[in-house]
């Protein structure tokens, strides 16, 4: 790299990535793409482990998980990119992780333990955490979106959530006064099915949030250097540049001809699922169409530009080495992978359940 | 020439899709053009695989009520041949995986999912169906005759709701749904209520979407010299 090149790259303070863009000098935008990869597909490995122990193991290793999630958020900070997500992913993929949680808690099949109640109402309205919930989602909803009723919907289904479980709903530390009313309406199920729920919907937060951390660290252009270091083609390198480089392209394609589909009243005309399906189907014709000639123009450019004749390419500017950090992350990781996974500890047992 | 290879010219030429084979290709390399176009559409793929997952309501770890992204990697596949394929897995790994937050290592294996579908379709119709008088490209499910030669309409509706829309789907429910339950992202008595979302969410999506794409966009492709004549080119 030359010293005008390095400078240039010096003076840039932010870069952009797959989604939203990183800002540059962090010790995560430091590291090899290679390690960001090898990291996501051992912590990957790791939750997908932790949060399947069987109970008759001792159940999923909560500890285990709990500090993965602080390790990812705790990534997210240090590159500064967790602005982002709390702007864009975070709310929209709380819904999936509660439909995680839920579908375990009730598609589980018969499991050991002593049955744990929960309200459908405790026949008392509680003042306590449940109301802080409430409050706290509200405000934080009603910031974002300046709208009561968006902001009502999960501040109640959150409240809700926090007085199911007969353990929060009389615990004198999460409930501090009650109002009764009305009758009690409630189920129970095995004291099991609510731990694995809980363990299952930790561990999709990980693999989510550890998927964000690569998505909101990592520039196509890193995966094309690395490819190239690894003694891969330019050819090949190059087709898998191209793919990541469109992503944004056609997402932006998908998003005007959307656009100009809505501007000629397509979503009023039409309201029915079925009508909105073939709406979509009819977005399919431009789309590919854009594609196709877009696709036509670069090779026509790259053809130009003596692409087929060309041999002996330089190297991405931004290929970079494997440092001595790079590697004892990778040392750390696979420790802790043969710790859990090969020699079976666990995290939870360690500290005593 | 013998009455044996008169017999296979007359049946290589008797339909004018007969060109669309099993071969490799034609013998040349894979033009500029067309190198950027495989790599833009498995970007398409990715982007309408994270789409068909995210922004339709209800679908959860990877799977879809509505997959729309399903017949476009089948249509591309019918185009593009091994490049279609490769453009239906590595979207399902990025888009309806990595992307969604489904993680790396379930997200490569219950793509297989997606690669098996096309795999299989375009072997049947450039092997088998083509011979028997059924456009590998699915041009009879939407037009009367293809070149001045009649279609058989309702023949080619069987067999693609058959192949595509029951047979593959199943198969690759029972993969997709299978690796997710074996990897514990699907619950333990939520098998079936998925395996069923998956079916019918394709299937719905396949019969909507690929006679419009089909209609729209496969004379244009053919125009343009864009068809694969076999896998690669």
């Amino acid at each position: 790299m030359s010293e005008t090149d390095v400078k240039a790259r010096a003076s840039k303070k932010y870069v952009r990535t797959f989604i939203f863009s990183m800002r540059t000098g962090t010790p995560i935008e430091k590291l090899h793409v290679v390690t960001k990869v090898f990291m996501i597909v051992v912590l990957s490995t790791l939750t997908l482990y932790m949060f399947d122990i069987p109970v008759s193991r001792g159940g999923p290793d909560f500890i285990g998980l709990g500090l993965l999630l602080v390790l990812v958020f705790s990534l997210l900070a240090i590159s500064r990119t967790a602005k982002y997500l709390v702007n864009s992913y975070l709310v929209l993929s709380i819904p999936v992780i509660l439909a995680q949680f839920f579908w375990w808690l009730f598609f589980s099949e018969s499991l050991p333990g002593a049955k744990m109640t929960f309200y459908l109402w405790p026949g008392f309205f509680p003042i306590g955490v449940s109301t802080l919930v409430f409050v706290g989602t509200f405000v934080l909803v009603y910031f974002k979106t300046r709208s009561i009723t968006v902001s009502l919907a999960p501040a109640v289904l959150l409240w809700w959530f926090t007085i199911m479980p007969s353990v929060l709903a009389h615990s004198s530390l999460a409930t501090w006064i009650k109002f009764p009313l009305g009758g009690t309406y409630s189920f129970s199920l095995p004291q099991w099915s609510a731990y694995i729920g809980f363990a299952k919907a930790l561990g999709y937060a990980i693999l989510i949030y550890t998927s964000f951390l690569f998505l909101l660290t990592t520039r196509d252009v890193e995966i094309g250097g690395a490819l190239r270091q690894l003694r891969v083609s330019f050819r090949k390198a190059f087709f898998v540049m191209l793919m990541f480089r469109n992503l944004n392209t056609i997402l932006l394609d998908y998003e005007s001809i959307r656009m100009a589909q809505i501007a000629r009243a397509s979503s009023v005309i039409r309201s029915g699922i079925l009508s909105r399906m073939k709406d979509l189907a009819y977005v399919s014709i431009p789309l590919v169409a854009t594609m196709i000639r877009r696709s036509t123009e670069m090779g026509v450019a790259l053809y130009a530009r003596g692409f087929e004749a060309s041999k002996g390419m330089t190297n991405y500017k931004e290929t970079k080495r494997l440092s001595g950090v790079d590697y004892s992350i990778m040392a750390l990781l696979i420790a802790f992978l043969i710790y859990e996974v090969i020699l079976g500890h666990s995290i939870t047992t360690l500290f005593g359940r | 020439m013998s009455e044996g290879e008169n017999t296979v010219a007359k049946t290589e030429t008797k339909f004018p899709w007969s060109n669309y084979t099993l071969k490799l290709g034609r013998g040349e390399p894979v033009s500029t053009t067309q190198y950027v176009l495989y790599a833009v559409q498995i970007a398409a793929v990715i982007i309408l695989s994270y789409l068909s997952v995210a922004v339709i309501p209800l679908s959860y770890a990877g799977i879809s009520i509505f997959y729309f992204v399903y017949p476009f990697f089948l249509v591309f596949t019918m185009w593009w041949g091994a490049w279609g394929m490769l453009g239906a897995y590595v979207g399902c790994v990025v888009g309806a995986g990595v992307l969604v937050g489904t993680g790396p290592v379930p997200s490569i294996v219950y793509s297989i999912s997606d690669l098996v579908p096309p795999l299989i379709a375009f072997v049947l119709y450039r092997g088998l169906l083509s011979k028997r008088g059924y456009d590998p490209l699915w041009r009879d499910l939407t037009d009367k005759e293809v070149a001045g030669v009649k279609t058989k309409r309702v023949g080619a509706w069987f067999w693609f709701i058959l192949i595509n829309g029951v047979i593959l789907n199943i198969i690759s429910a029972e993969i997709g749904v299978g690796v997710l339950y074996k990897f514990g992202l699907v619950a333990t008595n939520g098998f079936w209520p998925f395996w069923i979302g998956w079916v019918v969410g394709d299937f719905v999506a396949m019969v909507i979407i690929t006679p419009v794409l089909v209609k729209g966009l496969t004379s244009l492709v053919e125009r343009q010299g864009l068809v694969n004549h076999g896998w690669i080119t």
